[in-house]
């Protein structure tokens, strides 16, 4: 009852407040543009780097939509208590998939009606890869035609399946019928096995594929623990901004909310490090030379630094600092770890992405690293639209599922 | 020689929330040797008792490091100290092939010293504890929600206690030999 009070009356306190939503909009499509020209600038001066700014961009914010979207299925599936207070936000935050599939647009328009289609993905340039012995073993994959009903089809099934938890999710709010989580959690069982190879895919076309010489088993399930890693942290923050100052899901979002995302925060840390480990430690022993290249590029320059980075950063630090208790229930502790993982996460793609994008073709010299004005712009930009279509979502419904079979155990929940 | 074999003084609750506010002045009132005794888990109970956290994770830390010293030891000793040997064209030593071998020990005893932890400090294996003599004992693992306060307590007083075990809702005071 009392719940019910202090929900509505944040969503009523609201629309006298600023509404942040256009500003971000705005914003969001100045720099989006700013990147755009960006990218078309690099493209009639032939440097790819602006691409490969909104490339990492945008797989950035890919990777935390579909970290939100799998943890949203997880807490179906697993028909888990705790986390109802903080599916609400995972809700809001999937709904971002349709205007990351714009984005993705330009991509599509340089590599299938441009004067140099392989601009971002070189085997979309049929000459000059026709001669290369491995694109001719990978051919029955690298096709153009599919590689077009694949967007189609992840970005379609992506969207789908967050339009239907969403719409259930605020569906219970007015009835509080149970029948809408058994239809959510039948949507999450199938939409979970759907996720995970459609984003098994997704990495290896849009970011493996940057250098098709290459193998490795592991990479989609690096693409899945990143993203998990990514979404958590940013979730976590999300829900501490809205407890900061007395903010509306005080009182709702506890000390044992914090401390559980915080554990499974630790959990995925060691998770990516074990497939991450798993990858190095696969190809270091076989040392064959059509593997090793990937990373001996990435040992070059300050990408030895970045890779040592991730090693000790993105794994060794925060592994240590997440075993300790009070890192996990601490809002200013957990700020900073979040961040730190964003930051580290961000790394990673970078460390992923742009050393593939070869600076001489022929030869293994690597785009150096450097974070460059469209990155930021990227950044900024699909950030921007990101942020407005998560307060969009938001000011558009409850601050948590009110009328949940579960909410009152999870605002209920203890934990130490 | 009736204070030497009294183990302490135990008294019944109604239900959790008294239990609970009575564990609750328990605490305030400085009690350290007692206990609380229900037949199911009463969340908050460890809040209300003042416990603090289990020390087990630092006997995980401690087995965790040990077993990755060992594990990077037993590789180095083997590999390139006793008995050098080149396998693969790999380094005599490095950190990233013998990792499975790290990686494991740091588990294996990480995770035997948890439970060697959790029994060192549960004091187990114990046959046998002075509340079980209380002839409804078997009570406590059904329906009955129990306090117990030692007499070792340096607050315990056999009157006093039992007065105040009254004034915080106790019934059913008993005396628990030792």
């Amino acid at each position: 009852m009392s719940t019910e009070a202090t929900a509505t009356g944040a969503i009523a306190a609201s629309p006298g407040k600023k509404d942040w939503s256009k500003i971000f909009l705005f914003g969001g499509l100045i720099f989006l543009i700013i990147s755009l020209i960006g990218v078309y600038m690099g493209f009639t001066n032939g440097k790819a780097r602006p691409a490969y700014g909104l490339l990492i961009m945008f797989s950035f914010y890919l990777s935390i939509g579909l970290g939100m979207l799998l943890l949203t299925m997880i807490h179906h599936v697993f028909g888990s208590g705790w986390s109802t207070v903080i599916r609400r936000q995972l809700e809001h935050g999937i709904a971002i998939f349709p205007w990351l599939g714009l984005i993705f647009v330009p991509f599509l328009l340089i590599s299938y009606l441009s004067g140099d289609p392989g601009f971002i993905w070189k085997w979309f340039d049929k000459t000059a890869v026709e001669t290369d012995v491995l694109y001719q073993a990978k051919k029955w994959y690298l096709g153009q035609t599919r590689f077009l009903i694949s967007y189609f089809m992840y970005f379609g099934g992506w969207i789908y399946l967050a339009h239907k938890l969403r719409t259930y999710s605020k569906a219970q709010d007015v009835d509080g019928d149970p029948k809408w989580t058994k239809k959510m959690v039948f949507h999450s069982a199938w939409g979970i096995i759907f996720t995970a190879l459609t984003l098994t895919a997704a990495s290896i076309d849009w970011i493996k594929a940057i250098e098709f010489h290459w193998f490795s088993t592991m990479y989609g399930v690096w693409f899945f623990a990143a993203s998990m890693r990514g979404a958590l942290a940013v979730v976590a923050l999300i829900c501490l901004y809205q407890i900061y100052k007395h903010g509306p899901l005080t009182g709702m979002f506890k000390r044992g909310h914090l401390y559980d995302l915080g554990c499974i925060m630790l959990a995925f840390t060691v998770f990516w490090a074990y497939i991450s480990f798993s990858q190095y430690f696969l190809i270091y022993n076989a040392n064959i030379p059509e593997e090793t290249f990937w990373y001996n590029m990435r040992e070059e320059g300050f990408w030895w630094w970045i890779s040592m980075g991730l090693v000790f950063g993105h794994f060794l630090f925060t592994f240590i600092y997440l075993l300790y208790y009070r890192n996990k229930i601490r809002a200013i502790r957990m700020i900073f770890i979040c961040c730190w993982i964003i930051t580290f996460h961000m790394l990673d793609l970078y460390f992923n992405i742009l050393p593939s994008k070869r600076e001489v073709y022929d030869m293994y010299v690597p785009y150096p690293f450097a974070i460059s004005v469209w990155d930021i712009t990227a950044f900024l930009g699909i950030g921007g639209i990101c942020a407005w279509s998560f307060i969009r979502s938001w000011n558009s419904s409850n601050i948590i599922p009110l009328k949940d079979p579960r909410i009152d155990e999870s605002l209920r929940h203890h934990g130490r | 020689m009736a204070e030497n074999i009294t183990f302490g003084l135990a008294a019944d609750f109604e239900n959790p929330h008294t239990l609970m506010k009575a564990a609750k002045r328990c605490r305030d009132k400085g009690f350290k040797s007692w206990d609380v005794i229900t037949p199911f888990p009463v969340h908050g109970l460890e809040e209300a008792m003042g416990l603090k956290r289990s020390r087990v994770p630092f006997f995980t830390f401690i087995g965790g490091a040990t077993g990755f010293i060992t594990g990077t030891f037993i590789a180095w000793y083997m590999n390139a100290f006793d008995y050098p040997l080149i396998v693969g064209g790999k380094p005599l030593f490095s950190p990233v092939f013998p990792f499975p071998v790290m990686y494991e020990l740091t588990i294996l005893l990480a995770a035997l010293s948890t439970i060697a932890g959790m029994f060192i400090l549960n004091g187990l294996p114990r046959h046998y504890h002075p509340v079980m003599k209380a002839k409804d004992f078997a009570a406590t693992t059904d329906d009955t929600l129990r306090i117990t306060i030692e007499s070792s307590d340096p607050l315990y007083d056999s009157e006093k206690t039992r007065v105040f075990l009254q004034e915080i809702g106790g019934t059913n005071i008993q005396e628990l030999e030792d």
